[in-house]
């Protein structure tokens, strides 16, 4: 019944999703090159602080990038199906709900009302 | 010919044959101990739920009776103050984490999910035996917290008392509760993959059972929330065993913030606790008025938001712990929002019985109780999210009343609904019809005269986990006493009457209460696989085709015990003509 | 579609390996949503204090050792891009390669851990902790808790950022070991045959996890080592 478990599958219908998408390593390498790249400017702009008060969210958005390559090109969402991005996208916002709502707590406890 | 009650020309498709039963069916496949214990069949896990929090359940009774008898004297009846503080503690935390959380979506949810899809187990079996064991894991240490002497600090385990000063057992209790949250998690992921990925074949999202609708929520609740309690209990212990400690107030930390870490699973904690019993509602009561849900897409819809909108209204619990007026008011607005959906599904729910074929068996008793303790325990919850007379109303028994409204006269009518309309199918047994109705009777008489004097004394301001109170309360205490008594005994008539349906009951068909879900075609107790491997379902139409009177997969519906034969099409049906294979509407692909 | 015919990978309760491996992909996001969430929640919590604490928070992180962060970023990145090429492998049935690509992972993940395991001795040795003790430590070069106070700052907010950094790096490494025992499993199931090109889902089940672990650390390194990076101490 089972072929050879060494074997190559048995047949094309079980693994349609195989034969296609596999990665080219010269698209990681440059993913990676850009990965390190922006980790490095992150670095230099923060001890130079020529941003001042908005170094935070440079790094913030610097990182948010980075993230975002691992996700597309290292864990495959640029092909993925629409839930597993519908997934990634749902956890990003439920920690936007957690943000959002600590921090109009936090951001408005010193404002005395009246 | 008969009067068909709808407007549209009914099909009268002859009834399927009643499936063989299984042999073997998934109960008696084998009978040895290490064959239950090392099971990775989705029904047989359900079971073991079962048997789990029902032992929690009763655990988590007895510290109630506990509570209640010392409140019977304005002095403290019958013990001190500080095993009060454990016995409410223990009360609070067995029956949430380990009664209420699990009991529809881990109970219910992995018995009938699967078969509700037309699958033949979940995504992950093997992740769902381990759930079982983590649970199980976790509930160890949380009975050794309270076997060791309990804890102190109310279920809710706010510092700087549960990190600094509380002499209890604060690190097993709560390392309890942190290792039986990765089994909530576990439970949900399974079941939202398993939504996601094994529907069988014409199981559209828009034809899928509003049971699965409200567990997919409640997964969704489940996934997110659940860790968000998991890193909270992690900084809890971590400050207790090791001193360092982020909401230490002496180093600039601050309390309210584990309040927010905390309520923020919290709150969506209750949405899991309540959205699998509006799913069952929503299965007992078009099966038991024969009619189609009033709404469909409303009521799906209102369970998804239902999901989303609880992760943001967490702070009402916090109205006069010290965070900003303007983030209490933007909680206080986002909390009235969440009445929206639920309201809702209340007014589908009226739609779908209104000139319906109403009968009153025990699912049926249990699903209105439930609608109607819902609509009170519901209503009441918005006093408690005004922010004005929060103030007033905030940790009296008010609060106490208003959750156990929803909780108990919610949830667990919600979950005993369940287990007796699912009952049959599970164990291949009928109970006594007439002993299940008085216990729902006697259930819900004992639930009002338990809460109902607790919102009247909340309101005149008796302050909720204290011992002691002033002498004009006793007359409600004696009776929120009397009625929990009731109640306990109410609680007691299902566990002899269902298990002695496990010996004595009537063998019951594969459907007897001639329910339209895939779960109903096959025999009770089911094949391991759920169905004949071969003839896998297809479905054909949406899950409440009563009117019409076919089941998912437009196959008739047998005749149900007691129900009226003057309105039901259904019923007309000429027995004597052989139904068979030819009499199917759709040929199954396998 | 007979049964006659299915891989000897695919699991009884699945009709086919699209399904399977769809399914098990999904349930690793789903379970990556959970660790978001977790890590969000520690997150959440920082984001508030270092909105209240600036000043001391800032201070605070100038001392924090960002060479050995910065070794460590190029470690755990260079490992996402191996653990992908591990895939890529298992996908194409190179069984040297995914033997490779995985040993690398593993190398370069136990080097992250190596590396803050000095970083913490160093930690240590400069009295860097969030305790109000230094452990008996003396001959310090520079106290932080000291300096806080040369510079008019609270000394426990200080610490307050001393308890985040020790428990959000220590929570992250605990992750990064749970990770490394995984790619052990790997390795081990790989000898076993047990990863033809229909069951490349498992790699890439464990990558998913691992590139999350890279992803969090891309957030935390900044956040805890890059606060205060303007401020430039003498001797440090």
């Amino acid at each position: 019944m089972s072929s050879d478990p060494n074997q190559t599958p048995a047949t094309p219908h079980d693994n349609q999703d195989v034969v296609a998408h596999v990665d080219s390593p010269p698209t990681l390498l440059i993913v990676y090159v850009a990965i390190l790249a922006l980790f490095a400017a992150t670095v230099l702009i923060s001890s130079s602080g020529m941003f001042g008060k908005y170094t935070l969210f440079v790094q913030l958005g610097i990182g948010t990038i980075q993230a975002s390559l691992v996700g597309c090109y290292f864990m495959h969402l640029r092909h993925g199906d629409r839930v597993v991005i519908l997934t990634a996208l749902a956890s990003i916002f439920w920690m936007g709900i957690l943000f959002v709502l600590f921090m109009s707590d936090y951001m408005t406890r010193h404002r005395v009302i009246g | 010919m008969t009067t068909a009650v709808t407007t549209a020309t009914p099909k009268i498709v002859p009834p399927p044959p009643e499936p063989a039963p299984a042999e073997p069916n998934y109960l008696n496949i084998n009978y040895s101990l290490w064959g239950w214990l090392t099971t990775v069949d989705h029904k047989r896990i359900g079971i073991l739920y079962l048997i789990s929090i029902t032992v929690f359940f009763l655990a988590g009774g007895i510290a109630a009776g506990i509570v209640r008898l010392n409140l019977l004297a304005p002095d403290g009846a019958i013990i001190n103050e500080d095993a009060y503080n454990r016995a409410f503690t223990a009360h609070g935390v067995l029956m949430l984490f380990f009664f209420l959380i699990p009991a529809v979506p881990a109970v219910l949810g992995n018995f009938l999910i699967p078969m509700m899809i037309g699958a033949k187990d979940l995504a992950f079996p093997k992740l769902n035996l381990a759930s079982w064991y983590v649970f199980m894991i976790g509930a160890g240490f949380g009975v050794w917290a309270i076997l060791a002497g309990g804890i102190d600090t109310g279920w809710t385990l706010y510092p700087p008392y549960s990190s600094r000063s509380s002499q209890s057992n604060v690190v097993p209790g709560v390392f309890g509760v942190f290792i039986s949250g990765f089994s909530s998690i576990m439970t949900g992921l399974n079941i939202m993959v398993t939504v996601h990925k094994m529907r069988a074949p014409g199981m559209t999202w828009g034809r899928l059972p509003l049971f699965v609708w409200s567990l997919y929520a409640t997964s969704l609740i489940q996934l997110l929330g659940t860790p968000v309690v998991a890193i909270t209990t992690l900084l809890l212990m971590v400050e207790r065993v090791a001193g360092i400690g982020i909401f230490d107030p002496l180093i600039g930390g601050d309390p309210v913030l584990f309040q927010h870490l905390f309520w923020f699973y919290s709150h969506p904690a209750v949405y899991i606790m309540i959205l699998p019993g509006m799913g069952v509602v929503s299965e007992v009561l078009t099966c038991f008025s024969r009619k189609n849900i009033f709404g469909y897409h409303a009521v799906a819809w209102s369970s998804m938001g239902i999901a989303v909108v609880g992760f943001m209204l967490w702070a009402h619990h916090m109205f006069v712990a010290g965070i900003s007026y303007y983030s209490a008011l933007l909680f206080s607005f986002l909390s009235m929002l969440v009445a929206v959906p639920s309201a809702i599904k209340v007014f589908n729910w009226t739609g779908t019985l209104y000139k319906g074929s109403i009968t009153f068996q025990a699912p049926m008793l249990f699903a209105l109780g439930f609608v109607v303790l819902f609509v009170i325990g519901g209503l009441t919850g918005l006093f408690l999210a005004t922010l004005g007379t929060d103030i007033h109303l905030h940790d009296t028994y008010f609060v106490v009343a208003h959750f156990h409204f929803v909780m108990v006269g919610g949830m667990v009518l919600g979950y005993m609904a369940g287990i007796h309309f699912w009952w049959p199918k599970m164990t291949g047994r009928m109970y006594s019809d007439w002993w299940s109705r008085v216990a729902a009777a006697i259930i819900i008489v004992g639930f009002f005269l338990t809460f109902v004097p607790q919102f009247i004394m909340g309101y005149h301001g008796m302050p909720r986990r204290y011992p002691n109170y002033p002498q004009e309360f006793q007359v409600y205490n004696v009776m929120s006493t009397a009625g929990a008594s009731i109640l306990g005994l109410g609680y007691l008539l299902p566990s002899i009457y269902l298990t002695l349906s496990l010996f004595f009951g009537k063998k019951a068909t594969g459907n007897p209460w001639s329910a339209t879900g895939l779960e109903w075609a096959s025999p009770s107790p089911p094949p391991p696989f759920n169905f004949d491997e071969a003839h896998m379902p297809v479905v054909v139409c949406g899950p409440y085709e009563y009117a019409l009177g076919i089941d998912q997969m437009g196959r008739g519906l047998p005749e149900g015990p007691g129900l009226g034969t003057a309105n039901d099409p259904s019923s007309k049906h000429d027995e004597s003509s052989a139904p068979g294979p030819m009499n199917k509407e759709t040929e199954v692909v396998g | 579609m007979s049964a006659s015919t299915h891989s000897p990978v695919l699991k009884h309760h699945f009709e086919d390996l699209n399904q399977q491996h769809a399914s098990e992909r999904l349930g690793m996001w789903m379970f990556l949503a959970t660790e978001v969430l977790f890590f969000g929640g520690l997150f959440g919590a920082y984001a508030c204090y270092r909105l209240w604490y600036a000043a001391e928070f800032e201070f605070a992180s100038s001392f924090m050792n960002v060479k050995f962060a910065s070794i460590n970023t190029v470690f755990l990145v260079t490992s996402s891009l191996t653990m992908t090429l591990a895939i890529r492998c298992a996908k194409l049935g190179d069984k040297a390669g995914i033997y490779r690509n995985l040993l690398l992972t593993f190398a370069l993940g136990s080097a992250f851990m190596v590396l803050k395991g000095f970083e913490y001795a160093e930690d240590f040795h400069e009295g860097i902790l969030p305790g109000a003790s230094s452990f008996g430590v003396t001959d310090l070069k520079h106290n932080i808790k000291t300096d806080a106070e040369h510079a008019g700052l609270d000394t426990g907010k200080v610490r307050l950022f001393l308890c985040f950094y020790y428990i959000m790096t220590g929570i992250h490494g605990v992750h990064i070991i749970i990770g490394l025992g995984c790619i052990l499993w790997l390795v081990q199931q790989n000898y076993a045959n047990a990863l033809p090109p229909d069951n490349y889902s498992t790699v890439e089940v464990v990558s998913l996890y691992w590139h999350l672990v890279d992803a969090i650390w891309l957030f935390l390194m900044p956040m805890l080592y890059l606060a205060g990076a303007h401020i430039k101490h003498v001797g440090h």
